[in-house]
């Protein structure tokens, strides 16, 4: 049937076309050019990036949201840095500040309901007592916080934000930078406030400068040649707060011009990176892996001979997006693929992705695309709640700065977490396989296990490298090979286990369903290595130190041990009767 | 007897023992990893790993009882049962050659593990700018020095390392005619100013008679020292100079004088003297700008070897760290506004040896697994 040879081409041809069109730049509100304004390069948090990055990293700290409803529509990141810095009045009543903490609710008479989203307005009558609660909060060590004053000097740092976005173009609570501009004698403190405040650089380095010589907009006031630059941001503020799209595309056009004569490759730089933001290349991904998912589990209702072909093709469209996604963050970052643990999530499910399409091109049975697709959609979810703390993009600390053992030690390793991952997958897909269908092939069942028993050989060498490439990096930095850091035991359990499924198979303590359980159990304690050793805080390697998801973490480890106890249960144990003698 | 050897030697070899001994390790690894959040990693490491059994204090009481094998013990059975294994399970045959080379490099990686545990001494070096230092200093152990600073130039140093100070010993201090008793040991204490109606000091000489000395637990935290205190009675030519109270944490020098010979008593961190001196001519802190996200980290120093007749500028930065006669000095720490440099100093005999076994590890899993992955596919070939 011709129809079933169309159909997975279609499919994967639609999801890229999908891609491309996420990519087109879409229109501001009545013709104003946001996005024109958000292509402009600036310096903040150590890295030349554009607005648009800026606005979309504080909107999701502040609201764990890149874009929110507001007034009937939809109002962008980079529309709300907008209204946050140019109409303040308008900024303060948008419902952007997400309050979980009842305690933290209370202060400010508030009852937790299902609004969790409130205004600088609402919050404003209480400022000072916040601000008060937040001071005594922060002087304490992170660990000794109660979930209150978490929360509360959470809510203190993304009220500051919210202001040294707004003070990186107005002067705190005194005149416009257009009245400054206008009146250049008088402006000494507020420019000096600005200087203090800003979040952002916005003047670009001039001719003959160092590269990272950014100013913000405060210091710049004084320098003559910046003048034009500021005249423009001016303007842009004066258009946008009055809604007037030809003058506000006017400076805005201005502003591109006259940081592009300075810096022509950051703003090359910024724009690629406005690209990538506005693809989402992450979430597209996810997307793309749960309709590969869906297209499988139709298939073995209903035409396997075209739904499993077309969920193979979507699965390799979503692997398409991912390695592009990752690519993309490997040259705007200029950096190895992982440099963080939002980036190492990525590159799990990606590794994972890969793998499994692999395993699928072996067996082409459909188990290495549910393996792969479930392994990418989870880990796409994961680095998507790993996201809310900012700049994924962020600095790399000193002691991290080597390209070479990034690329080698952090990549191996997280081979290897992808691969005991994918073992625990297949393992899963054994274990409920096994109760839900009726008829057990015998051939099938085997196929996983040889997929499960080959996954783990490959990882026990990909940890056990990346594992000893780390003891050597550490004695390149630190001087000693091995020091029981909880970062490195961590590495080392993976290692020993994998070997554990190994040896015990080898010498036949273990069958399939064995196998199949422990390879489970290699999800837990990778999990662990992962994320758990982050929430110790203690050690040479706790970078990201981490205490939110401790909960998320017992849940997933809470449901492995059910998937443990269900695989080694006896096969459809839920359909067994009491035994009725004849 | 032949019988019991042989059944003792199937035990070694067993496989089981092999899986057992991976579950025990694994099982004192995950321990050590917690216990460091309360312990620090050092105490943890001694507790669990650098220990033959690990030991659980009765509560109420003195006792201990050892309640689950250290790491001595599991990894004295590791490398036993993978070299048993070895020998009497493995054929010598090219179709096991990877396994053969990758437990001979395990072999090796453990043994390197067992090195460090014995002979690795962990000090550091603190030093300022422009200044210019000739030792190391642990950075748990302290000792008590008794200097004769009677010439102006030249200072004689003699120091007792804190295991000899035992309450109620004497010890001659060589080269002089001085001998120290020490009265009262403390690990760790709580110095403080003496109130008028507090009991008497035990010292009656120096600072220590107006100080009070509370006894605490030692400190387990990795970054914490202890305030040792030790009250002694120095003796010179059959009389008595008094007792005097010294702790690293007091700073003032006390002195007393025998025949004309003025000598100091002081205890600080333990130190070791080198052959060369090390003298910091710059020390680097780089931030991101518009952060506080360290970029870099970097000291120049100047090594001036007299003995080897050299003096040369060296840079430590991050990743590069400085390796010179049997030393690595690696940037470790800063302070005093960025005035300041630490170098953490590690003295490693065996350091070559993970380098070593994970290339044979490496190699000998890659070729395994290459045979039995051709294998496996010959064999789906032939099925098909």
């Amino acid at each position: 049937m011709k129809f079933a040879k169309v159909l997975p081409k279609v499919a994967f041809v639609a999801v890229l076309v999908g891609v491309v069109t996420t990519a087109a730049p879409p229109s501001g509100p009545h013709g104003i050019d946001v996005s024109a304004f958000g292509r402009l390069p600036v310096l903040e948090g150590g890295r030349v990036k554009p607005l648009d990055s800026v606005a979309r990293n504080s909107l999701l700290v502040i609201r764990s949201q890149q874009s929110f409803r507001s007034g009937g529509g939809r109002i962008s990141a980079i529309e709300w840095l907008l209204d946050d810095m140019a109409r303040p009045m308008v900024a303060d009543e948008q419902p952007v500040f997400v309050i979980d903490d009842p305690d933290v609710l209370a202060i400010m008479n508030q009852r937790q309901t299902s609004n969790r989203y409130f205004s600088f307005h609402a919050i404003q009558p209480y400022l000072s007592e916040i601000a008060s609660q937040a001071e005594t909060a922060q002087a304490m060590d992170a660990k000794q916080r109660t979930p209150f004053q978490s929360a509360i000097g959470n809510l203190y740092q993304r009220l500051l934000l919210y202001h040294r976005l707004r003070f990186s173009m107005q002067a705190p609570g005194g005149p416009t930078l257009a009245a400054m501009l206008a009146a250049p004698a008088e402006t000494g403190q507020a420019s000096a406030a600005m200087t203090e405040l800003a979040m952002f650089r916005a003047v670009p380095p001039k001719p003959g400068e160092k590269a990272e010589a950014w100013k913000s907009i405060g210091e710049s006031l004084a320098n003559p040649v910046d003048a034009p630059l500021l005249r423009a941001w001016a303007a842009l503020g004066v258009a946008y707060a009055s809604q007037s799209a030809a003058d506000f595309n006017h400076a805005a056009g201005d502003l591109t011009n006259a940081v592009n004569t300075r810096v022509p490759s950051a703003m090359r730089a910024a724009s690629s990176e406005q690209i990538f933001n506005r693809v989402e290349p992450f979430y597209l991904g996810m997307v793309i892996y749960v309709l590969a998912l869906l297209a499988l589990f139709a298939s073995w209702l209903w035409k396997p001979e075209i739904l499993q072909p077309t969920a193979w093709a979507l699965l390799l469209g979503g692997a398409v997006v991912h390695t592009l996604g990752l690519v993309a963050r490997i040259v705007l970052q200029g950096r190895p693929p992982v440099t963080n643990l939002y980036s190492s999530a990525i590159f799990v499910g990606w590794a994972a992705v890969v793998l499994g399409v692999i395993l699928e091109r072996m067996y082409r049975r459909g188990f290495g695309t549910l393996v792969a697709a479930t392994a990418g959609f989870v880990t796409l979810i994961v680095a998507h709640h790993l996201a809310t703390d900012g700049d994924t993009m962020e600095m790399m600390r000193a002691v991290l700065d080597s390209n070479f053992w990034l690329a080698t030690h952090v990549v191996t390793i997280t081979i290897g977490y992808s691969g005991t991952f994918l073992a625990g997958t297949v393992a899963i897909v054994y274990t409920i396989r096994k109760h839900v269908t009726r008829t057990l092939d015998p051939k099938t069942t085997a196929t996983l296990v040889s997929m499960a028993y080959g996954i783990v050989a490959f990882s026990v060498v990909l940890s056990f490298v990346g594992t000893v490439l780390g003891g050597i990096w550490a004695d390149q930095s630190w001087g000693r090979f091995w020091g029981w850091d909880p970062k490195e035991n961590g590495a080392l359990l993976i290692v020993l286990w994998n070997a554990v499924i190994l040896h015990a198979r080898w010498g036949g303590f273990v069958r399939e369903k064995g196998v199949m359980a422990m390879a489970i159990f290699g999800n837990i304690i990778t999990s662990l290595s992962w994320f758990g050793v982050n929430m110790l805080g203690v050690g040479l390697h706790s970078y990201g130190f981490m205490d939110k998801a401790f909960w998320s973490l017992s849940a997933f480890i809470a449901t492995q041990l059910v998937l443990i106890a269900i695989c080694i249960a006896p096969a459809r144990f839920r359909f067994a009767r009491p035994s009725v003698s004849a | 007897m032949n019988k019991y050897l042989k059944t003792v030697w199937n035990t070694f070899a067993s496989l089981k023992l092999t899986i057992i001994n991976l579950v025990f390790l694994m099982a004192l690894v995950f321990m050590c990893t917690l216990a460091q959040v309360k312990l620090g990693t050092y105490g943890a490491v001694r507790m669990y790993m650098r220990s033959y059994w690990v030991w659980w204090d009765l509560p109420g009481t003195d006792y201990a009882l050892p309640v689950f094998p250290g790491g001595v013990i599991v990894g004295s059975m590791f490398v036993a049962n993978l070299a048993i294994a070895q020998i009497s399970r493995l054929k010598l045959s090219w179709r096991q050659i990877g396994l053969w080379i990758a437990h001979a490099g395990l072999i090796l990686l453990v043994s390197g593990e067992f090195i460090s545990a014995v002979f690795q001494v962990d000090t550091q070096m603190a030093v300022e700018e422009g200044q210019t230092v000739n030792y190391v200093e642990s950075t748990r152990e302290i000792e008590l020095t008794i200097t004769d600073t009677t010439d102006a130039k030249n200072d004689d140093v003699y120091g007792v390392p804190e295991s000899l100070l035992r309450e109620g010993t004497t010890v001659a201090i060589p080269g002089t005619p001085v001998s120290i008793q020490i009265k009262q040991f403390l690990r760790n204490a709580q110095l403080g100013n003496r109130g008028p109606n507090e009991m008497p000091s035990l010292a009656n000489q120096g600072v220590g008679a107006s100080v009070t000395v509370t006894e605490l637990p030692p400190v387990t935290r990795d970054d914490d020292v202890n305030q040792t205190a030790v009250f002694i009675e120095p003796w010179a030519g059959g009389r008595s100079y008094g007792t005097w109270l010294v702790s690293n944490a007091l700073g003032a020098p006390q002195a007393f004088t025998h025949e004309g010979r003025t000598y100091t008593l002081a205890m600080h961190r333990r130190r070791e003297y080198l052959p060369y001196t090390v003298t910091l001519k710059d020390f680097r802190h780089d931030v991101y700008p518009g952060t506080d996200i360290p970029k870099n980290f970097s000291s120049l120093v100047r090594v001036d070897n007299p003995q080897r007749n050299e003096a040369r500028d060296v840079l430590i930065y991050m990743n590069q760290p400085l390796r010179y006669q049997g030393k690595t000095y690696y940037q470790s720490s800063f302070g005093k506004d960025d005035t300041l440099s630490i170098f953490q100093v590690v003295e490693n005999p065996g350091w070559v040896i993970p380098y070593l076994s994970c290339v044979l590890v490496t190699l000998g899993l890659l070729i395994h697994f290459s045979i039995v992955m051709r294998r496996s596919q010959r064999r789906r070939a032939k099925e098909a």
